[in-house]
């Protein structure tokens, strides 16, 4: 997760604290270099959905799954997470309203001192249901909206869908919980995502993390659908560019990336032709910091069923049960040579990743898509949009010691 | 001696069969559990499998989840809670509960 506001507005906004890092902000140097960090975990309680993504990384359904955990079940994961020190776990699904016990669970998760955020399709959040989430403890609901009304809708299958979830991040609003948007950037929806944001900051939202697509569950078969790498970066580019211009007119937006670390090359080199050199270097430094693709390490998924997987979307492959042995036993087990190498990647990436200058603030992006498309764990990612000339040479800046710390990860 | 009277039963594969995955490393290894890939049959948890190990594996076992017996002490496990409470809405209530932007 790259914040694009605060690397080039400088925005200091109460959205850090949301950034799902329990490290202090201001200790130096902390995370990468100790490989303490304890990942935010996202937890998918139910695979059971309202609605019918194209895109959907859980390939959700419309009913009950076998084996979901149960609500104790679910209190003792959570006592688990807490034992190993995570510090945010995100409910997710399928939708995680579905499940009626949500409340509980997400007080439960604030008792233990797990910090609880959502993430949902929005269409399930009525007047009540968003004050008792409220009044549970919730810090944040990440509410997808996809594009458009018209758009949107013809992609999560349900008519009104749109207009649903922006009811619920009314009632989120109204409730008083920080509410912030997802919005999923595909080739279908690139064209709407300036009138998404125009329309939900007229709503009140000032919070928008736009994810690139993974090519995880539903959305393999969607890999088509998926930006080319030159209109990808045209849309990174417009992201950054209308941050600057809503920060130029006093409109203190929060944005944000997700999903792709050839964003954080990409923005050294937008601060260098747009910005100034100056600033160019800050942003590197800080990304630096912050460590690059966070999978296997930074961020953990665990399934409906108990299953942890390196990230949410990665869910064809996992590690391990929660119900076998604890999360910690699980994610410290480096006994399992594609989790110890994958943490230590910059040994293994190939081709263009090997000798990228950008390599130590990006980590060859996306293993999950390299897997799916190219059947290579660590060959380049195929979504990075990087130019031939920007990847080759020596690191873009000397690194000094006094860099700021930068969080991480999903929502 | 510990009994293993604990058994967990509960259903795995959440996207499809799941399929538990033994690599040795090198012939002198022992043969250590890695994990389990979701495959629709075994063809396909192979070559997932091996995408993932193939690196650096000399032998592949490939167990389905669902003949595989687990048993354990007692305490090791989240707790005895039974699986899939009923927490969840029905596909009726999910119809009903969905909000459309009626009263916007
Ligand atoms: S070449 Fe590889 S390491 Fe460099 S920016 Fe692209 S994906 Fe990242």
């Amino acid at each position: 997760m790259i914040s694009v506001s605060k690397l080039l507005c400088d925005l200091d906004a109460e959205g850090d604290g949301l950034r799902y890092d329990a490290a202090d902000e201001s200790t130096k140097r902390q995370i990468r270099d100790e490989k303490q960090r304890r990942p935010v975990v996202v937890w998918n309680v139910t695979k059971q959905c309202n609605l019918y993504c194209d895109h959907c990384y859980a390939a959700a359904d419309t009913e009950i799954a076998d084996g979901e955990l149960s609500t104790a079940e679910g209190k003792a994961l959570l006592d688990d997470l807490a034992d190993y020190g995570a510090p945010v776990v995100l409910f997710s699904g399928g939708e995680p309203l579905v499940r009626q016990d949500l409340e509980e669970l997400v007080a439960y998760a604030n008792e233990v001192g797990v910090r609880p955020v959502l993430s949902t399709n929005g269409t399930l959040i009525t007047e009540e249901r968003a004050q008792s989430l409220k009044d549970a403890g919730l810090k944040y609901a990440g509410v997808s909206v996809d594009g458009l009304p018209e758009r949107n809708d013809d992609f999560r299958g349900v008519d009104g869908a749109f207009e649903g979830a922006v009811q619920g991040i009314e009632n989120c609003l109204d409730a008083g919980l920080k509410t912030g948007l997802r919005y999923t950037i595909t080739e279908r929806n690139a064209a709407d995502l300036e009138g998404v944001v125009d329309l939900l900051t007229d709503v009140g939202v000032d919070r928008f993390c736009f994810y690139h697509l993974d090519y995880g569950g539903r959305g393999t078969e969607i890999v088509d659908a998926d930006l080319t790498p030159e209109d990808r970066r045209q849309a990174v580019k417009r992201v950054c560019d209308m941050t600057r211009e809503y920060h130029d007119r006093g409109e203190e937006i929060e944005t944000l990336l997700v999903g792709n670390y050839a964003d954080a090359a990409y923005l050294v080199e937008y601060a260098r032709e747009h910005m100034s050199e100056a600033q160019a270097q800050r942003v590197y430094e800080y990304l630096r910091v912050n460590g690059g693709d966070p999978t296997g390490e930074r961020v953990a998924d665990v399934d409906y069923q108990g299953n942890v997987h390196l990230t949410q979307f990665w869910q064809g492959y996992s590690l391990g049960n929660v119900r076998d042995r604890s999360f910690g036993a699980i994610w410290e087990d480096e006994s399992n040579p594609l989790l110890s190498a994958l943490r230590n990647r910059e040994e293994h990436l190939t081709g263009k990743c090997a000798d990228c200058r950008y390599a130590e603030v990006c980590r060859g992006a996306s293993r999950l898509r390299a897997l799916t498309v190219e059947d290579d764990l660590f060959a380049p990612d195929p979504q990075c949009y990087l130019e031939e000339t920007e990847i080759h040479g020596s690191p873009p800046f000397d690194t000094g010691e006094n860099s700021v710390a930068s969080g991480s990860s999903a929502d | 001696m510990e009994e293993f009277d604990h058994e967990v039963d509960a259903p795995r594969g959440a996207t499809s069969r799941e399929w538990e995955v033994f690599v040795r490393e090198d012939t002198a290894d022992p043969l250590t559990h890695v994990g389990s890939v979701s495959a629709p049959s075994t063809d396909i948890a192979r070559e997932q499998a091996s995408s993932l190990f193939a690196r650096t594996a000399v032998t592949l076992w490939l167990c389905p989840a669902d003949e595989t017996q687990r048993y354990q002490t007692d305490d090791a496990t989240l707790g005895t809670g039974n699986t899939g409470d009923d927490a969840t809405m029905s596909v009726d209530e999910m119809e009903s509960e969905t909000l459309r932007g009626e009263n916007r």
